[in-house]
């Protein structure tokens, strides 16, 4: 029994653990190597004695300087640049959720609001609304509005996204908080403000870092939406040019896209070490505690 | 509820002052663009707007008439009950593997969730490195490493299976994780209590296990069951929108109504998955309500 144990878990890490290092193997390759027909486990310095005149990347492993050289990808800004903007969407898109959040699991928590039932209700189900059945007016409220090819557009779009997840993930946390806190606050003389900001938000604090952590993920990772609202490729996100690389027929530059696939699942291989503890919160809304 | 000083007028502007922004925002995004959809699927509006007039129920028609709407129905339930049940099955297993504390646990615990949280265009990336039938890992592994003659060029030849693997690879751990949530709320006495009852292993994990982790199980299918609805990413990644294979519900839309500027017939088709959907949502929110109560009460 314990035997067949070890080698189901140990055949499930392999399986999972195995794209990864692949990815990093393909990252360090010449492009010519990568689509020879032969599995190569560690690559070979050497230049490819019939290679093109021209072989990309030009030594082992320089793919990774390339990310921020544009010729090679054959794109109007080196890879680098999407990754940039992903990030500036998905850091400012958190903290309007995150602070948006707080403020209104809050409110749920702490007041007596009318029909709450009914609004937090309404908040989970949006999260259920298949994106499919408000894509096509969005997309047209965003032409209409000029908010179309602009990073703005996709933070304000992944701000109310999140906003469900962060109102639920929030009021588990501040729930959990007792009120005789705030009370004690508000007969020293806090006004509601001042107890929120030096009670609750202080108390809170973890909770809002986890919170965060899974706005980040979600925004990062977002692919649907930046692919249909954004097509400039100044303001586009790495999720849309993965997918233009990956809709290429011929001239793939696989090793560059490989060191760029594993720059980019880096930060969330951290957070996700980081966040292990509540993942199972975060991914049920809160509804299961660990 | 609090019994706080909340008779005070300007109480109301404070609590609203709270959830105001949020709530707004929630409702601009949500009901806004769900009526306007509505309104549109009863135009034949393309993508430039002007000139759009009144059509009534064509493109309802067109939607329950065309045979690739109902195609992409059949494709996208055959995907969901495929998934969802082998991770399922596989989640299952691999958490009663996990179950018992063992040194290097956690780490293995940590790397499992990893999968499910990278960027699904990434994902996708390196599995098209995988699965390429040219100079893919497991095709050459097969076919130099293990002598197999013919390798199945999953990609290319059963692109849906493709999209199914990459699904279950990423997704099996969530199902791990919330039966191991299951497993270790069975509380300890009543195994106790079958030992000394001399059940047998297999009694035991039919008659108690089985049982006491079903309803969180149930959760966990509900949740992936509307995500795999859903499945979009995927499939825009491995295989692109035009192959009437994998063409899913989303991918489907997105052809029609973006691609081939359809808004009026993609509007109407919003709408009918939109009813299809809210069935199941509200399923799932009850049952999260009851599981909340259950909660509560323990």
């Amino acid at each position: 029994m314990k035997a067949v144990r070890w080698v189901f878990i140990a055949a499930y890490l392999l399986v999972a653990a195995v794209p990864l290092v692949w990815l990093f193997v393909t990252s360090i390759k010449y492009d010519i190597d990568v689509t020879a027909e032969k599995v190569k486990w560690i690559p070979n310095p050497a230049t490819p004695k019939n290679a093109p005149t021209v072989t990309f990347p030009p030594t082992v492993g320089q793919s990774w300087l390339l990310l921020n050289d544009k010729a090679y990808a054959q794109t109007e800004f080196p890879l680098i640049h999407y990754f940039i903007n992903s990030l500036i969407v998905a850091f400012v898109s958190t903290l309007a959720s995150v602070a948006l959040g707080t403020s209104c699991a809050y409110g749920f928590s702490r007041f007596k609001i009318a029909g709450d039932k009914d609004w937090l209700f309404f908040i989970l189900s949006t999260r259920f609304l298949p994106p499919l059945a408000v894509v096509v007016p969005i997309l047209i409220m965003y032409r209409t509005l000029n908010l179309t090819d602009t990073m703005f557009g996709l933070i304000l779009l992944y701000t109310v996204f999140n906003l469900s997840l962060a109102v639920w993930l929030m009021k588990g946390f501040i729930d959990e908080i007792p009120k005789a806190y705030e009370e004690a606050a508000l007969v020293d003389g806090y006004s509601w403000m001042q107890a929120f900001w030096k009670i609750i938000v202080p108390q809170a604090a973890t909770g809002m870092a986890v919170t965060a952590v899974f706005c980040l993920i979600s925004a990062w990772n977002e692919f649907g939406f930046a692919l249909i609202l954004n097509n400039s490729q100044k303001a586009m996100t790495a999720p849309v040019i993965f997918k233009y690389f990956l809709g290429r027929t011929t001239g793939v530059p696989w090793a560059l896209l490989a060191a760029g696939a594993l720059l980019y699942a880096v930060p969330i291989i951290i957070f996700t070490v980081i966040v292990r503890k509540h993942i199972l919160r975060g991914m049920t809304f809160g509804t299961i505690k660990q | 509820m609090d019994q706080g000083p909340r008779k005070v007028p300007s109480f109301f502007l404070l609590k609203y002052g709270f959830v105001g922004p949020a709530l707004v925002l929630l409702v601009a995004f949500n009901i806004f663009p769900l009526f306007s959809n509505i309104y549109f699927s009863f135009t034949d509006a393309e993508s430039d707007l002007s000139g759009m007039k009144g059509v009534g129920g064509e493109n309802y028609g067109t939607v329950f008439n065309k045979p690739m709407y109902g195609e992409a129905m059949r494709t996208t339930a055959v995907f969901t009950v495929v998934v969802v049940a082998v991770e399922l099955v596989l989640g299952f297993c691999l958490a009663l593997c996990l179950r018992d504390s063992f040194r290097g646990r956690d780490v293995v615990l940590t790397a499992l969730l990893i999968p499910m949280m990278l960027c699904p265009l990434v994902v996708s990336l390196f599995w098209k490195l995988i699965l390429n039938s040219n100079f893919g890992l497991f095709y050459l592994t097969l076919r130099d490493g293990l002598g197999m003659q013919d390798p199945p060029a999953i990609l290319e030849r059963s692109p849906l299976v493709a999209v199914m693997i990459v699904d279950i690879w990423m997704w099996t751990p969530f199902m791990m994780l919330i039966a191991l949530a299951g497993l270790n709320s069975i509380p300890k006495y009543i195994y106790e209590a079958a030992e000394i009852d001399r059940a047998g292993r297999w009694t035991v994990f039919l008659r108690i296990t089985l049982p006491m982790c079903a309803p969180i199980l149930l959760l966990a299918v509900l949740l992936r069951t509307t995500d795999a609805l859903k499945q979009f990413d995927l499939v825009m990644a491995l295989v692109g929108e035009n192959l009437s294979q994998t063409q899913t519900l989303s991918v489907l839309l997105y052809q029609r109504a973006i691609a081939s500027q359809k808004v009026g017939e993609g509007a109407a088709y919003g709408f009918v998955i939109l009813v299809a959907v809210i069935a199941l949502s509200t399923l799932f929110t009850r049952y999260i309500d009851y599981i909340q109560r259950k909660q509560g009460k323990s």
